[in-house]
């Protein structure tokens, strides 16, 4: 059945995650309180520059703040379909608060971490029920500093 | 006589529901293998659909049969990924 679903026309349906806009424009939209260094340096931010400056490296962010995750992880959130915007906070339960089932949770792991560009083995994903405990565990389990 | 009890949890919903949803996962993440963008979208709309659909099944047999054929879907997902890249 799946080889006849890849071969077969393929039509645009409505997706779960609406297309990411490249992270510069991220930025543009709405200022972080904190800046974002990346490993290789261009220009540093001067006083005339805005106080958030992402280096974006094709892919992820290589270097994070505890701020940046939450803010990140909150957008991301936000812009899934399923998820209405208003009732959502860092500490919304996503099956209690939000109403998703366990489909959906396992689609939000899955989607951070594409996001954030790593690997989150299956008995630490499957326990990841809110927003916050998902950037708890970036933060300790990536280099974030606080 | 042995103290020991046969594991009733082995076959229990919740070891189930975990199943379910480990195999979700991987179907997931082979999804993201495929090259072209529309498949991709239109393989994960489809995975989803397939199991959201099923969600509601409570007898053991159906939900038995209904991870088998989920592996086998997978794995000729995999087969054909396979196949696409050589």
């Amino acid at each position: 059945m799946a080889s006849r679903v890849l071969s077969s026309c393929v039509h645009r349906l409505p997706v779960a995650f609406a297309p990411l806009p490249r992270v510069s424009m991220l930025v543009a939209a709405q200022p972080f309180s904190t800046a974002l260094c990346s490993t290789g340096t261009r220009t540093r931010p001067g006083p005339s520059q805005p106080a958030a400056v992402l280096m974006q490296v094709p892919g992820r962010v290589t270097q994070l703040c505890r701020q940046y995750c939450e803010d990140h992880v909150l957008y991301i959130l936000k812009l899934y379909n399923k998820i209405e915007p208003e009732k959502l906070c860092i500490n919304s339960h996503f099956m209690k608060d939000l109403g998703l089932d366990r489909l959906d949770q396992v689609e939000i792991i899955m989607a951070m971490e594409d996001e954030f560009g790593f690997e989150i083995p299956d008995l630490d994903a499957e326990k990841l029920i809110c927003p916050q405990e998902i950037v708890d565990y970036i933060v300790d389990k990536k280099d974030v500093y606080e | 006589s042995s103290t020991y009890r046969r594991p009733a949890a082995l076959f229990s919903p919740f070891i189930r529901r975990q199943q379910v949803l480990l195999l979700y996962r991987r179907i997931l993440q082979t999804i993201r293998q495929v090259p072209n963008d529309s498949d991709r979208k239109y393989l994960k709309d489809w995975a989803r659909e397939e199991f959201k659909r099923n969600k509601s099944a409570t007898e053991e047999d159906t939900i038995r049969m209904m991870i088998t054929q989920g592996n086998m879907q997978l794995k000729e997902l995999e087969r054909t990924l396979a196949l696409a890249k050589s």
